[in-house]
């Protein structure tokens, strides 16, 4: 009986996470929504922990430096919603009549 | 399993005085109510005097804690360079914070915070470590940039900062989960290990995390193509906090960049050099450049920070002792003229509400001592001899030119030949330019003891370092060896 980690290779996780990862990215750079922004920017961490905890169960057997990795950042990633979503409220409470877009902030140019 | 750990908390007195610093300056906001405007700074200031001599006790100490964090000189160089520019930054904020912001208990403890933050960033030799510190670092300022809550431009400028702050910090992560991949470890020193071995079989993962980390870190510090946030967050922040972020924020970037790249990348430097050479160039030809068309002072010296990050990314990319030690060398002269800049154009704000170029005419007769200091400052940052700007600078570019990368050192002469036109922009409004007519009325402006004493303090700093940087450089050059003996 092949355990998990035998049957499926490693590549197919890579694979995987490299998908999230390019969403992410694709919803940062295409959304105006700043609440949209910072969700597409969770869906980038994800893609991190998945990674990491990947390459901690092939590549690094006995330490698991990858899943506190992991760990780290979901935690991080919490914290940071927390801050982002405060200062994004703070930002849309001073200018009433907006929908939450990011292009509509927009008196510091050049 | 390594039971081997060092677990010697006392190497980390320094810091915990400063995290009881923060936690302090709350508790004393909140419960003493009737003290807490006037004396905050000072005590703020007193906690951190005791922190940087704390600090000097660690000289000559080469230990780590837990694997962890190194306590070594390099450490210990940027415990007291890091406090030191928090100490001035408090002082300088004094007044600004009593006229513009509320709450000044959370400000002054996040500063103290972020400090801690930069503090690890130089001392991490993991790189889980090195990330938290950076976040820590980098979550005390999205909230200090947004801190005027109450004014639109502050809170734009700390959103844009944040948004773009979580992007980088994903690509960052990214890159360094790969270099975890293809090392199998996230301490330098086995991350370097492994790539000694060569890097066969997983060259394009390693190719993908480096340039990632290069990416992630350049957003830090600013470099050019990761640059779109410096202006704006430059342009809204509170006064004190975009000196702060011109000094901490960076100078934090490189400190952790040096370790990083000298510690654990430095056998795979062929995959990396050419990257830092393409985005020093870029950094140094397009921040100067866009510097010129400014009108507002900040987003000007913004700008001109960037312009000042390509400088010492050249110091990256030519990677070796005697690089490394005059980059530390450049950034201790940039800091403490950029600081003696903004501590000047604080006061003139405090004085004014003066933020852009044109409102410094006849700043030679409203407040002769800030006019004088701010033009030392600006010459120093052009790189004029007699002050610090330009020997750090000459010592840079030549010890970048002998290390292969003459074309780099060249670029940069003629970015600095650039630079001077935009810093004599506003020495000629200060000096030339009649002063407004409400001068008459008013007469000069009255400047507070205490930011007297700093910019004159920051002033002979600049021609300390211009006219006798022997002791300054030794002290470097012993810095940077620590980084290249293990």
């Amino acid at each position: 009986m092949e355990t998990a980690v035998e049957q499926i290779p490693l590549e197919n996780f890579l694979f995987v996470s490299a998908i999230l990862f390019s969403l992410g990215v694709y919803g940062v750079l295409s959304r105006r929504n700043a609440v949209q922004i910072l969700m597409s920017v969770e869906l980038m961490l994800n893609a991190v922990a998945v990674n990491f905890v990947a390459f901690a169960v092939y590549t690094d057997g006995e330490l698991f430096r990858g899943m506190i990795f992991g760990i780290f950042v979901i935690i991080i990633a919490a914290a940071e919603v927390g801050l982002a979503l405060g200062i994004i409220l703070r930002v849309f409470r001073n200018r009433p009549g907006t929908a939450g877009n990011v292009d509509e902030v927009a008196e510091l140019k050049w | 399993m390594r039971p081997d750990l060092n677990l010697d908390y006392a190497l980390l007195v320094p810091e915990y005085i400063l995290g009881l610093l923060a936690l302090a300056i709350i508790v004393i906001d909140l419960m003493m109510p009737k003290i807490r405007k006037d004396a905050l700074p000072f005590i703020t200031a007193g906690g951190l005097a005791v922190a940087f001599a704390v600090s000097l006790l660690y000289i000559d100490t080469d230990d780590n804690f837990a694997g962890l964090l190194s306590i070594d000189d390099y450490t210990t160089f940027f415990r007291c360079f890091f406090i030191a520019v928090t100490f001035v930054t408090v002082l300088a904020s004094a007044q600004y914070v009593q006229t513009h912001l509320r709450h000044p208990g959370e400000y002054y403890s996040l500063l103290v915070i972020s400090t801690v933050g930069a503090i690890y960033m130089a001392a991490a030799q993991e790189l889980l470590t090195a990330y938290i510190a950076l976040e820590l670092l980098s979550f005390s300022l999205y909230v200090l940039v947004s801190y005027a809550k109450m004014e639109r431009r502050s809170n734009e400028a700390g959103m844009k900062y944040m948004l773009l702050g979580a992007f980088a910090s994903a690509l960052l992560l990214y890159g360094i989960s790969f270099i975890y991949g293809a090392s199998g470890s996230t301490s330098y020193a086995e991350i370097a290990a492994a790539f000694e071995g060569g890097t066969e079989g997983f060259t394009f993962g390693t190719l993908i995390g480096l340039t990632l980390i290069v990416a992630g870190l350049g957003f830090k510090v600013a470099a050019v193509p990761f640059h779109m946030w410096t202006p704006d967050a430059y342009e809204g922040a509170p006064l004190p906090i975009t000196a702060y972020l011109s000094a901490t924020s960076k100078a934090a970037g490189f400190a952790l960049l040096l370790r990083l790249f000298s510690g654990a990348l430095m056998p795979v430097i062929d995959d990396w050099q050419f990257m830092l050479a393409a985005v020093s160039a870029i950094t140094m030809a397009l921040g100067n450049l866009i510097a010129i068309q400014q009108r507002n002072i900040k987003r000007l010296l913004a700008y001109s920070s960037i312009g000042q990050v390509g400088y010492m990314l050249m110091g990256i990319t030519a990677l070796s002792p005697e690089v490394s030690s005059a980059l530390l060398l450049h950034m201790t002269g940039y800091v403490i003229t950029n600081m003696a800049a903004f501590t000047a154009i604080i006061a003139y704000h405090n004085a004014s509400g003066a933020e852009d170029v044109s409102d410094f005419r006849g700043a030679s007769d409203r407040a002769p001592l800030l006019a004088a200091v701010l033009t030392v400052a600006l010459f120093s940052l052009a790189g004029m001899p007699l002050f610090a700007g330009f020997l750090t600078k000459f010592i840079l570019f030549q010890s970048v030119a002998d290390n292969g990368y003459f074309w780099l050192a060249a670029l940069g002469v003629v970015a600095s030949l650039v630079s001077l036109y935009y810093y004599l922009t506003v020495i000629k409004e200060m000096y030339v330019s009649a002063p407004p007519d409400s001068f008459q009325q008013e007469g000069r402006f009255r400047i507070p003891l205490i930011m007297q004493g700093a910019v004159i303090v920051l002033t002979l700093g600049v021609f300390f370092v211009g006219l006798y940087p022997a002791p300054l450089f030794e002290l470097t050059d012993s810095v940077a060896a620590v980084l290249f003996t293990s």
